[in-house]
């Protein structure tokens, strides 16, 4: 019983943190290039919907979440052309892009309410997911859920190692000195919120392909906007945000167990556990390493203004 | 433009050329939604005209237009204050929702006073609501714990269910079915309502937090400590400005105005505290603080502009059968039309 | 790229036009008179499969049974300043019924209804009237005992978990009343409720109902806004379902389905318009059961045994006629506290009181 409890909440933490790590990918990748996305939540929608319709014309959630991740990248574009390209402001421009998320997903999604997709079915990894123990807890998930590790992995390695990355780093911190160095700085961005836009489509694409086989207005429910905090979270490095993405998927994963359990304790201040946590594991990092202490946020920020 | 306002330079005519391009960019996002209004089929001609009438056209209609500006300018100002040293406030909402919290209970719990002493008092508590909500983010930025923007972030999903956790249970109202709200706030504590409408006196708080905020930015020292601070934190420590003090005391304040508009909507608006107090208030406030950066005067006229569209949408979808999805692409349009508008003032700020 | 100006330049003449030309428009209202315009507000989307659909669909029939009522409607209307000015707005339009279908619109229709003597209000689940507003509901713990004694006969493992919305008393007492009707026919049997702290998280709810199944329920039933991942959450683990809100969602679950209970607001909707045209419209506090129109229960799926079938139309029966009913005491909470005396009876008028879970539910009510 005590196994089965444990992959219970295993299990829970990581269905509830993965979109929640393509999330955060996404808008790292933007942050890095000195561009900060509140409309992350809008790209989602548009990759949720986008992949729920897609799929239900194919009747194939493969074409779905690849049209997801396009859709994504390209609603992603509107961003960038404002931001980059007409300088505007990019806390605001990000909420409206949120506004028209919300509204055109809406839009799309209505003549499909009610429609029934087979949606990302778990993947069976020959030996792995056969592990009586491991096997359950690890390897018994869709295609989305094995990947999101590797894919933070390879965004790290996108930004870390490669010259691309570099340069991505580079116009984060200092645009003009990247100019001067003889890059171009708007197309790194433009690249960079391209990516960001596709990977943001993913984790649109696994609400509602794989999480809750179907679509509903506002599904995103707060996680775009909820990925922002997570970057800074994990210090803008995609490994770290692996973790952060595990501990708040798990916090959820382990409030709902609490109450599945009957523990003598109001609901709404188990729902508190998350954010209290998330809150709570940030203060004790940046204590331990006090050098490492936030504010990049406002050089990211002014560095494009 | 540019070459124009140079030239003639006086306040006046660069005044009137900011009207003019203010209103060519409305009339270039209206004409953009026309397109969409064509696409479902609806004459846009009409429609303009319907929310027109229902909303600038009749004395109610834009009492209907103020109402929903009140906490918009205040959580936009919740905003604007801490960003005069690049703090980020995403915690409006937050800090509305404590700053309900805080005037409800003081509503009831003082319910028996006379409406002079009540009225300042939950006022006051609103404002300390909001404030020290909004003072803790600036306790953790100022020794370097955690970033503002994420704490103010993280705060808002707490505030809420806070609310939730005392409407659903010790402060429920025993009266109500059940239903999660508190007791109805004492006629003594809800804000007296203006001229036989709905406009009510938590107006003067936005109007009174506007002026301070212009006065004070522009015409005293302290303004200019927070310029030299918003433009460069190291000279400015350097000569002999605290940034600290200046984060606690601005996230405060501006915590306050949030908490004001919280103390505002729960008292005249709804009269009783309820979880469903606020639909993105302190959100929208953010974005027209940073759509306008800040500028007091911008801030009324993107306030009033997003409740227009707010109060027209509810038309379009009455007159014209448009659904509310549409009416979301119509306050992107016009957002992504301002936003993209290229700066005429060359400065960077 | 010049045609879109020569259009934007098209659309802004026409605008300044339009702006000229504003008094002379003819007020729209005047067009109508001789028909009845019934104004609806929605808390949340009319297309979301669930609580709005509904409501939205109930106008819709009430338009095809009526040629001479026409409907306006604002959906995604938040409670507070702006319910009230929508409700304004739709009686300028020439609204003379409104529908304001959401528990919170209760008082800011309240107000409404004092400024507008002549127009009148039906309000879903309230408790409040007025001279012209009136309420409307359905004693759903009846139809959600006879959930569990479906779903008592059904369970192999005598474990059920429900995913809710909130801990308001309505959902509480449906989830008791549940529980009530599946101890009535199988003594071991338990219920999980789970709180979501919101009507509209589909991946979170899906993530809840997994947790529950894991906790060995193989019943699950749900109390928001819509119930399609819930239902499709069981379905995926062969696990059995019990929907609310929406009859559609039966298809997502060809296999564990029990049934489900939905409003059908059609023919109420229809009868309250036709009453306000001709006049004979009362304010006054209806309570539908299991006999109304408006509660369906739908079909059992195939898990359902014929056995299990005809006790809940037995009990179905015993409810329509008064004779049972669903909190008769002696009733425990699920602390152990004595809630309802033997020979008792918690009515079901006054489920707006209900704090407390019964005894076997495992959750918190607060």
């Amino acid at each position: 019983m005590n196994e089965m409890l444990f992959i219970s909440m295993l299990s829970g933490a990581i269905l509830s943190g993965t979109p929640l790590l393509y999330a955060t990918l996404s808008e790292l990748i933007g942050e890095r290039a000195g561009i900060i996305n509140l409309g992350l939540e809008g790209v989602m929608l548009i990759g949720a919907v986008v992949g729920f319709v897609t799929t239900v014309q194919f009747g194939n959630p493969v074409p779905g979440l690849i049209a997801a991740a396009l859709a994504g990248a390209l609603f992603n574009m509107i961003f960038a052309f404002i931001v980059i390209s007409r300088r505007a402001n990019q806390l605001a421009s990000g909420l409206a892009l949120m506004f028209c998320g919300v509204g055109l997903s809406a839009l799309i999604g209505a003549p499909f309410i009610g429609r029934r997709i087979e949606g990302l079915s778990q993947v069976r990894i020959p030996l792995a997911s056969d592990l009586p123990f491991w096997g359950r807890a690890f390897f018994q998930y869709d295609i989305l859920v094995l990947l999101a590790i590797p894919t933070a992995v390879a965004v790290w390695w996108l930004l870390f190692k490669t010259r691309w990355g570099l340069s991505v780093r580079a116009v984060g911190e200092n645009p003009t000195a990247a100019y001067a160095a003889g890059r171009n700085p708007h197309l790194v961005q433009y690249q960079a919120l391209l990516i960001s836009g596709f990977l943001g489509g993913v984790a649109g694409a696994h609400l509602s392909l794989a999480l809750a086989h179907t679509w509903a207005e506002w599904m995103t429910a707060g996680r775009g906007f909820f990925s922002v905090a997570l970057v800074i979270f994990a210090k803008w490095h995609p490994l770290r945000a692996i973790a952060g993405a595990l501990l708040f998927g798990g916090a959820i994963s382990l409030q709902l167990q609490m109450q599945a359990r009957g523990v003598p304790v109001s609901s709404f201040l188990l729902d508190m556990l998350p954010y209290g946590l998330s809150l709570a594991v940030l203060i004790l990092w940046s204590r331990a390493r006090r050098s490492a202490v936030p504010g990049s946020l406002g050089r990211v920020f002014q560095g494009t203004e | 433009m540019d070459n124009v306002t140079r030239a003639t330079g006086t306040v006046r005519s660069r005044r009137a050329a900011a009207v003019i391009r203010f209103g060519g960019l409305i009339g270039l996002a209206l004409a953009v939604f026309a397109l969409v209004l064509l696409a479902f089929g609806q004459n846009p001609l009409r429609a303009y005209a319907d929310i027109f009438r229902a909303t600038l056209g009749s004395p109610y209609g834009f009492s209907e237009v103020l109402v929903k500006m009140i906490p918009l300018v205040l959580t936009a100002l919740a905003v604007a204050i801490p960003a005069k040293i690049w703090l980020i406030n995403v915690g409006g909402e937050g800090q509305l929702f404590i700053g309900a919290l805080f005037a409800t209970w003081g509503a009831l719990h003082f319910g028996s006073l006379p409406a002079w002493l009540l009225l300042p008092l939950v006022s006051l508590l609103g404002f300390l609501g909001g404030g020290l909500w909004a003072l803790l983010s600036g306790i953790l930025r100022a020794k370097g714990w955690a970033s503002e923007t994420i704490s103010t972030l993280l705060m808002n999903y707490v505030a809420i269910l806070l609310v939730s956790f005392f409407v659903f249970g010790p402060w429920k109202d025993p009266e109500s079915a059940n239903y999660p709200q508190s007791a109805p706030f004492p006629d003594a504590a809800v804000l007296p309502s203006l001229f036989e409408s709905r406009v009510h006196l938590g107006a003067l708080f936005a109007i009174v937090g506007l002026l301070l905020f212009y006065v004070v930015m522009s015409r005293t020292r302290w303004g200019l400590e927070m310029r030299a601070l918003g433009i460069n934190q190291e000279a400015a420590r350097r000569n002999g400005i605290s940034a600290d003090r200046y984060i606690l005391l601005l996230m405060f304040i501006g915590g306050g105005m949030a908490g004001l508009a919280g103390m505002g909507e729960v008292s005249a608006i709804h009269g009783q505290l309820r979880p469903s107090l606020s639909p993105g208030l302190g959100y929208t406030g953010f974005l027209i603080s940073w759509i306008t950066m800040g500028s007091p005067s911008g801030i009324v006229a993107a306030a009033f502009l997003i409740s227009l569209i707010t109060a027209g949408g509810d038309i379009l979808q009455m007159t014209h059968r448009i659904p509310a999805a549409a009416i979301h692409i119509l306050m992107a349009l016009v957002l992504f039309v301002v936003l993209a508008r290229r700066s005429g003032t060359g400065g960077k700020k | 790229m010049k045609n879109t100006a020569r259009l934007i330049l098209r659309e802004l003449a026409i605008l300044a036009s339009a702006l000229l030309a504003l008094g002379t428009v003819v007020p729209s209202a005047a067009q109508a008179q001789e028909k009845l315009k019934v104004g609806i507000v929605h808390i949340g989307s009319i297309h979301d499969a669930g609580y709005n659909q509904a409501h939205a669909e109930g106008v819709q029939i009430m338009k095809k049974n009526l040629p001479n009522v026409e409907v306006i409607q604002v959906e995604n209307v938040p409670e507070g300043a702006d319910a009230e000015r929508v409700m304004e707005n739709m009686i300028k339009q020439g609204a003379k019924l409104i529908i304001p279908a959401s528990f919170g619109f209760m008082d800011p229709a309240l107000r409404v209804a004092k400024k507008y003597p002549e127009v009148k209000f039906v309000h879903p689940g309230g408790y409040k009237l007025a001279p012209n507003m009136g309420t409307y509901w359905a004693s759903t713990p009846e139809a959600f005992y006879l959930m569990g004694i479906a779903a008592g006969k059904t369970t192999k493992t005598n474990k059920a978990g429900y995913v809710v919305a909130l801990p308001i008393s309505f959902f509480l007492a449906n989830v008791n009343a549940f529980q009530l009707g599946a101890r009535s026919v199988n003594p071991r049997f338990e219920t999980r409720v789970v709180f979501m702290g919101t009507f509209l998280d589909a991946p979170k709810e899906a993530i809840a109902a997994n947790a529950i199944l894991d906790m060995g329920a193989d019943v699950l039933g749900v109390i928001v806004d819509s119930p399609i991942a819930v239902v499709q959450a069981a379905e995926k683990r062969g696990a059995y379902s019990i929907g609310y809100h929406y009859l559609g969602v039966q298809k997502f679950a060809p296999k564990g389905w029990i049934s489900g209970i939905a409003f059908t607001w059609g023919e109420l909707y229809t009868r309250f318009a036709k009453q306000v045209m001709d006049g004979t419209w009362k304010s006054e506090a209806l309570f539908g059961n299991l006999s109304s129109d408006y509660l369906t229960i739908s079909p059992f799926g195939p898990a359902v045994s014929a056995d299990a079938v005809r006790m809940v139309n037995d009990t179905k029966r015993e409810f329509i006629a008064a004779r049972k009913h669903v909190f008769a005491g002696p009733l425990k909470d699920n602390k152990g506290a004595e809630r309802v005396k033997a020979g008792e009876v918690f009515p079901l008028q006054g489920i707006g009181k209900m704090d407390w879970l019964v005894e076997g539910v495992i959750g918190q009510p607060k």
